[in-house]
């Protein structure tokens, strides 16, 4: 994790603004991040806040640390997927890839975000919820957070992973998806959920829509109490080769 | 990743607020990309993008152009902003035109993009629909600052810098486009649109405390 090098550390409090999860303030005249808030994103090192220098990376020597940084770090590539940022393509290369299909619904569960952060315990209520709620959990081919699951039939996490103590992610992904039929089951198993858990997350649904981009599918959403989404991100069908439907 | 789909604000302001992403798939289009993705750069200048970058260089509000491009690899990850529907239909248009094979993604208000795909002749192959934020939504922060740093998916943008220079707007010792460029080169990707940030920094600073 990133710490304070109190020699070089003139207590000046210049860095405290900088650090998206608040980890950094003043104790004894200098400045001190806290283990328990740092992600480990490093934007306080790239974007050198520190005049001094002070701020400096602890070498990351396992590999539950390196896994953090590299999804919260956006600048890092995960290996396994090939993709910066959390490590995931979702629905973006969809056009050419196919994973996913008429019928299916494709959820996108950010974890943490926006700012608040999360920890693994709140990430395996949610994966359960959608796994137990008939969602397919995707596998570690697609998404980092596989990595992390015992069984992704469950979305139970390794318990050795549950008792690291310093484990704060700045967001982490749950991806599933699940027929659009079950859209209505898992749903209303996130808005169980969400009131068992101490952060945010914010919900993406990705649907092959009609030609004029509507989705009859979101229909459910009325019934349940949910507002119509008013922004989206659309893929718009210029990759080579293009999947099949 | 989904770091440009939530971003907050009132509809009127996020009218002004488009995100644009080039794609190669691992296994499909991703290798030797360079020349391509220098082509689908050149659209996107040609169309007016304001802010753009490679998350494995950084934006164009800290470096040049021709730095991003040089850095260029399979491994780069090619996004910007726009700040007008129009911006949108020429983009999408000169893409169609070029016909690079890489997958093209807008995020943005749906009643703004869809119109844009239809007069630009492409057709929706998937979307991903945000349905907002869930959970503990009391604590985060207020949905003025929210508006600013959600500009950053990757939350690199912390609430407590946009409070900060809202205040040193306020105070006359940077613009509203100064604080924004300070925070645009936070957002490593290229997706902050300093634009939007700059009038709401300025009327944020205009209010009361």
């Amino acid at each position: 994790m990133t710490y304070v090098d109190n020699k070089k550390c003139i207590g000046c409090g210049i860095c405290l603004p900088y650090c998206p999860l608040e980890a950094i303030s003043l104790r004894d005249g200098k400045a001190w991040v806290d283990p328990d808030l740092c992600a480990d994103c490093w934007v306080c090192l790239r974007k050198k806040v520190c005049p001094k220098e002070a701020l400096q990376a602890k070498e990351l020597t396992d590999f539950y640390q390196v896994f953090r940084h590299v999804l919260c770090d956006p600048v890092e590539t995960f290996a396994d997927t090939g993709v910066t940022g959390r490590g995931t393509e979702e629905c973006k290369t969809n056009d050419v890839t196919g994973r996913y299909r008429r019928g299916e619904v494709g959820l996108a569960v950010d974890m943490g975000r926006p700012g608040l952060g999360c920890t693994l315990r709140d990430v395996e209520k949610v994966a359960m919820a959608l796994a137990a709620a008939g969602a397919e959990l995707a596998g570690p081919e697609e998404t980092p957070l596989a990595q992390l699951m015992t069984d992704l039939t469950t979305g139970k996490l390794m318990e050795e992973v549950l008792q690291e103590p310093n484990l704060t992610f700045l967001s982490i992904i749950i991806e599933a998806k699940c027929r659009e039929e079950r859209l209505r089951d898992v749903l209303k198993a996130l808005q169980k959920v969400e009131q068992e858990v101490d952060t945010v997350f914010s919900l993406g649904l990705i649907i092959r829509p009609l030609p004029d981009g509507t989705a009859p599918v979101l229909k459910v959403l009325d019934e349940l109490g949910i507002a119509q989404p008013v922004r989206g991100k659309v893929n718009v069908g210029l990759g080579r080769p293009i999947a099949e439907a | 990743m989904t770091h440009s789909l939530h971003r907050s604000g009132d509809k009127e302001s996020l009218r002004g607020d488009y995100v644009w992403f080039m794609y190669q798939a691992k296994g499909v289009n991703d290798k030797n990309i360079k020349d391509k993705a220098l082509e689908f750069i050149a659209v996107a200048e040609a169309a007016g993008s304001e802010n753009w970058g490679d998350v494995k260089t950084g934006p164009t509000t800290e470096y040049t152009p021709d730095e991003i491009k040089k850095n260029i690899t399979d491994k780069s990850r090619i996004r910007g902003i726009f700040t007008s529907r129009e911006q949108v239909v020429a983009f999408l248009q000169g893409l169609k035109k070029k016909d690079l094979g890489f997958s093209v993604v807008i995020s943005g208000l749906l009643e703004e993009v869809l119109p844009a795909c239809q007069d630009a002749g492409v057709t929706p192959h998937t979307i991903n629909y945000s349905l907002g934020v869930w959970g503990r939504k009391d604590r985060l922060p207020n949905d003025d600052i929210l508006a600013v740093t959600t500009m950053c998916g990757h939350h690199m943008i912390s609430p407590r810098l946009v409070e900060k220079l809202i205040g040193e707007v306020r105070r006359g010792r940077y613009t509203p486009e100064q604080a924004a460029l300070k925070l645009a080169n936070f957002c490593h990707c290229g997706i902050f649109n300093h634009v939007r940030a700059a009038k709401l920094l300025q009327h944020y600073a205009a209010s009361e405390d």
